[in-house]
């Protein structure tokens, strides 16, 4: 008798000690992710200290500038688009000539520079590079409220200055009729690489290497806590930062949502999802965004995924032309203007540009990138991240336990339901269908956006969701 | 008939004399079928086609003038393009980027100098005008090509017509080295000659000086019936064929449209597109046991390790053709608009598809087996026509039908076939594979060196291998 009890005692001790040990074992998941040190300028690192201070910067512009790049777009070369072919084959040359003939004659880039200041841009130097970005404070806080640190990242092929005109909501958001329950001061960095942020000079900067340093930027502006959000690289970079940095990022907003592991279950719901959505925890939303899969996810995939694979392999040859070439380069940047807003914009004639936009914002974007001339650095990031494959690397197999807020736009390029995302962002506070709007959010809807981020923080402050950890 | 004569010469009963042709018949009959049908050869249907601008005109006939023509150019043309070069805007590489990141942008520095003050684009025009030049109108555009005649014929010798079709991004200039070579061999040594050829180079239309397509659709059987048409309108009613690149599409297409008046067929490059589950497992057989799935050592020397040559070598070096195939206006734009641009993304591949390994090196390897002269050449041919644009479109009109490039491998290729395999091209492909849709292989060879512009780098390897491949066709 006594042995059988022995024998049951080893056996309960056995599966205890094996579901202790599964325990830990899975609990790999929620490792954090290396912050990444590196050195990004020119040469050797110095010996000497790196100058940290935090020096304010404006955006500038001469008359040297100006007149050559009149010239250059007075003497662009154009081809003659095919017969009835909208923007199915790129971006349609007969409307590109219309909007070049505006870039000369009525854009005013001194007009557009001076907004570009309106908010104040700094540089400081962060593992060996200068890091430009934009703060803004808010103009009024009421008795005994503080102002929350957000900092929002920008991807490609835009900048800072997407955030422009969301800036004032989430400042000032009294003035904008959004209530003044939580108002933030806003950190806007250029991705280095883009715009006026200084390119690295040594290989492998990918989006773990940016989210170590603006994690040293917030640092650096004496940010202990602070919210991040973020779409295309800027969703990618938030997301890193989060797994690096989890107790000093409060929340995490996305305006995507991306997986890069897909296993069988995905394929399963792919396959089967539009027939027993329930299954798969589809909803009626997500069957309607993501189905037919063929036409809305693998060949739009196909279709619009060129520029990404040229970019992650040969930048240097890709962006060589376009910062030679202003029409070039509008081109290429303004084509996913037009179709990452919407899909259905390739089958009008001027590419439905100016129905979400202003040729004023459109072009201010495209001149950062050419009076920058980071083009080029801008594809390298590409590189960087995506030659060893989608999928392999460390960061895409760790899990977000920050609490995360998402806000799914319906003419996003690729659809994320929130079962898939789950998976990842295992904290998912608010995900919301937005009724319109596509890839460029803050850009295109800052005021929806500018809501979600307001609904998502105030039920993470109300529920001080960032203690729980 | 002699065997049906035969059984009625037989004397039977009434009843047998009936059944007996009848059943003769019957057999005859299906016998004759299944001999017809089992030679009947599955061509792709000519069709027909309009690419000129707006609607084609309906009474009118075309004008069928063949029309000699010279390339030009103008001060305004060089003081431009020197304009472009002078105020070309540089972007450092990062640091040990070598051709890994694409065109390495400290070389491209050296390229321009010599570009803006060493090379000659009235020296080279006068180069490119020493073969004659013509320009025909086919199907609404203008088709431009070459056409050289030998000058000395020796007594009794037949000169075979050969038509050599370029690719992507090449030129009718690709053929100026080979070119002599084939029409007069002996003065360089090559072999008794007996084999003599005249040459004809079209240009691609969409390609250097034949006019762009105006309307949607224009692919490479579009293309090969229009060459097909050109050599008619020349007078001929049998001849050869030569390519690579797109070229080795097209001339493909035309063998499988009109085998008859193609006497033979030689590719340095050949396509075959998805394959299916039974190549799958010959190719991870193979890598074991290459012999078992007909492939030669060569063969498994070429096109081993898989996983490494066939696809993250092909992932790595198809970038172009994936935003070529969905968005050439994109693409291209900016490369008509700096010449600069133009140079880094046309050169890069006359580096990395010359040799792989070039990618380690900081000058791409480029002046060790092309001279800058010839390599600026080619491409001033994109720059004063303007034609990267319509060059470009030719992947997004030729993959949008046919993603994976096999819509056409139902239709055999009967005619006699050539093929050289070249050691540093992209994609090997082993003979025991061609035949597939190559069914008449007179000759395979592996060449000793060279990469994918065959007839620019190597030009005497692949006339030596042409040759042989025309003597063999010729004597059967």
């Amino acid at each position: 008798c006594s042995s059988l009890a022995g024998i049951m005692l080893l056996e309960v001790f056995l599966v205890l000690g094996t579901l202790l040990i599964y325990f830990l074992f899975s609990k790999k998941k929620e490792e954090t992710l290396p912050f990444k040190d590196g050195w990004w300028g020119k040469g050797q690192k110095p010996v000497t200290q790196e100058d940290t201070s935090v020096r304010p910067f404006k955006v500038e512009t001469t008359e040297e500038e100006l007149s050559d790049l009149f010239r250059r777009l007075d003497q662009a070369r154009f081809t003659e688009p095919l017969e009835n072919s909208c923007f199915h084959y790129g971006t349609n040359s007969v409307h590109l000539r219309k909007v070049v003939s505006y870039w000369k004659n009525q854009f005013n880039w001194k007009k557009q520079v001076e907004v570009l200041n309106k908010y104040p841009q700094f540089k400081t130097k962060i593992q060996g590079i200068d890091i430009h970005f934009v703060h803004v404070k808010p103009p009024r806080l009421p008795e005994g409220q503080a102002a929350k640190p957000l900092l929002m990242v920008h991807g490609w092929p835009g900048s800072f200055y997407e955030f422009y005109k969301i800036i004032p909501l989430l400042t000032d958001p009294a003035s904008h009729g959004l209530g003044d329950e939580h108002i933030f001061e806003v950190i806007c960095p250029s991705i280095p690489g883009y715009g006026f942020s200084e390119a690295p000079h040594k290989k492998g900067f990918n989006s773990v290497s940016a989210a170590s340093v603006f994690y040293e930027l917030m640092l650096r502006l004496g940010f202990n806590e602070f919210y991040t959000q973020g779409g295309d690289w800027g969703w990618l970079i938030c997301t890193n930062l989060a797994q690096i940095a989890p107790n000093h990022v409060k929340g995490l907003h996305l305006n995507m949502a991306s997986v890069s592991k897909l296993g069988l279950t995905h394929l399963l719901s792919i396959l089967l999802g539009r027939y027993f959505p329930g299954l798969f925890g589809f909803q009626d939303e997500d069957v309607r965004r993501m189905f037919p899969f063929l036409k809305k996810g693998l060949y739009r995939i196909l279709s619009e995924s060129g520029y990404a694979h040229i970019q992650a392999t040969k930048p240097d040859t890709v962006g060589c032309g376009l910062n030679d070439s202003p029409v070039g380069l509008a081109a290429y940047i303004l084509e996913k203007f037009s179709s990452w807003t919407d899909m259905e914009f390739q089958n009008l004639e001027d590419g439905g540009l100016e129905r979400k936009f202003s040729l004023d914002d459109l072009l201010t974007n495209v001149m950062i990138y050419w009076v920058s001339g980071c083009i080029v650095s801008s594809m390298c990031f590409y590189k960087e991240n995506l030659q060893k494959g989608i999928g392999t690397q460390k960061h895409e197999k760790l899990t977000v336990q920050v609490p995360t807020g998402i806000a799914s736009f319906p003419n996003e390029i690729l659809h994320t339901p929130q079962a898939w995302a789950k998976k990842k962002y295992t904290n998912i506070v608010s995900f919301h269908f937005m009724p319109r709007g596509g890839h460029f959010a803050a850009f295109e809807e800052p005021e929806l956006l500018a809501k979600d981020i307001l609904q998502f923080v105030g039920k993470v402050e109300k529920e001080q969701l960032w203690k729980k950890k | 008939e002699s065997v049906l004569s035969r059984i009625r010469s037989f004397e039977y009963s009434q009843k047998n004399a009936v059944l007996v042709p009848a059943a003769a018949l019957g057999v005859g009959g299906m016998l004759l079928y299944w001999l017809r049908s089992g030679r009947k050869i599955k061509t792709i249907d000519m069709g027909d086609g309009w690419w000129g601008s707006g609607e084609r005109p309906l009474k009118a006939k075309e004008d069928e003038s063949i029309r000699p023509f010279k390339i030009e150019t103008s001060d305004k043309e060089i003081e431009d393009l020197h304009w472009r070069l002078d105020h070309f805007r540089f972007t450092p590489h990062v640091e040990g980027a070598a051709f890994h990141y694409g065109f390495n942008s400290s070389y491209l520095r050296k390229v321009v100098a010599y570009w803006r003050n060493q090379f000659d684009w009235r020296k080279q025009v006068e180069v490119l005008n020493k073969y004659p030049h013509f320009h025909t109108t086919i199907e609404g555009i203008d088709i431009h090509f070459i056409h050289v005649k030998p000058s000395y014929v020796p007594h009794g010798r037949a000169v075979q017509p050969l038509l050599m079709v370029h690719g992507w991004p090449g030129s009718f200039y690709e053929f100026y080295k080979i070119i002599p070579l084939l029409t007069e061999p002996a003065r360089h040594g090559l072999n008794e000659g007996d084999v003599v050829f005249e040459v004809i180079c079209p240009s691609i239309p969409g390609y250097g000086f034949s006019e762009a397509p105006h309307q949607k659709g224009f692919d490479s059987i579009a293309t090969a019936r229009i060459f097909h048409k050109l050599m008619n309108r020349l007078g001929f009613k049998e001849y050869y064929l030569q390519g690579g690149d797109w070229g080795s599409r097209i001339t493909t297409n035309m063998a499988q449209m009109l085998p008859q008046s193609v006497k033979g067929l030689h590719l340095n490059v050949v396509f075959i597109g998805k394959q299916g589950l039974g190549r799958l497992i010959c190719i991870m057989l193979g890598a074991y046991a290459p012999w078992l799935v007909g492939l030669s050592r060569e063969d498994a020397r070429r096109f081993y390790p898989f996983m490494q040559k066939n696809v993250y070598d092909v992932l790595r070096e198809s970038g172009y053709l994936h935003i070529q195939g969905t968005k050439p206006d994109t693409a291209g734009c900016g490369l008509n608009d700096s010449p600069v641009g133009l140079a880094a993304y046309i050169l890069e591949k006359f580096s990395t598809w010359t040799d792989k390994s070039f990618l380690y090196k900081d000058d791409g390897g480029l002046e060790s087996k092309f001279s800058l002269d010839e390599l600026l050449t080619n491409v001033m041919i994109y720059w004063v026509t303007s034609s990267i644009v319509s060059s470009m479109r030719y992947y997004k009109e030729n993959f949008s039908k046919d993603p994976d490039l096999s819509a056409h491998n139902r239709y055999s290729v009967y005619v006699p076939t050539g093929i050289a395999a070249f050691p540093q091209e992209i994609l090997h492909m082993p003979r025991v594979w061609a035949k597939d849709v190559y069914r008449n292989i007179i000759s395979y060879s592996y060449m000793p060196r060279g990469g994918h512009f065959a007839a620019f780098e190597e030009p005497k390897l692949l006339a030596q291998d042409i040759m042989q491949f025309v003597r063999k066709v010729e004597q059967l």
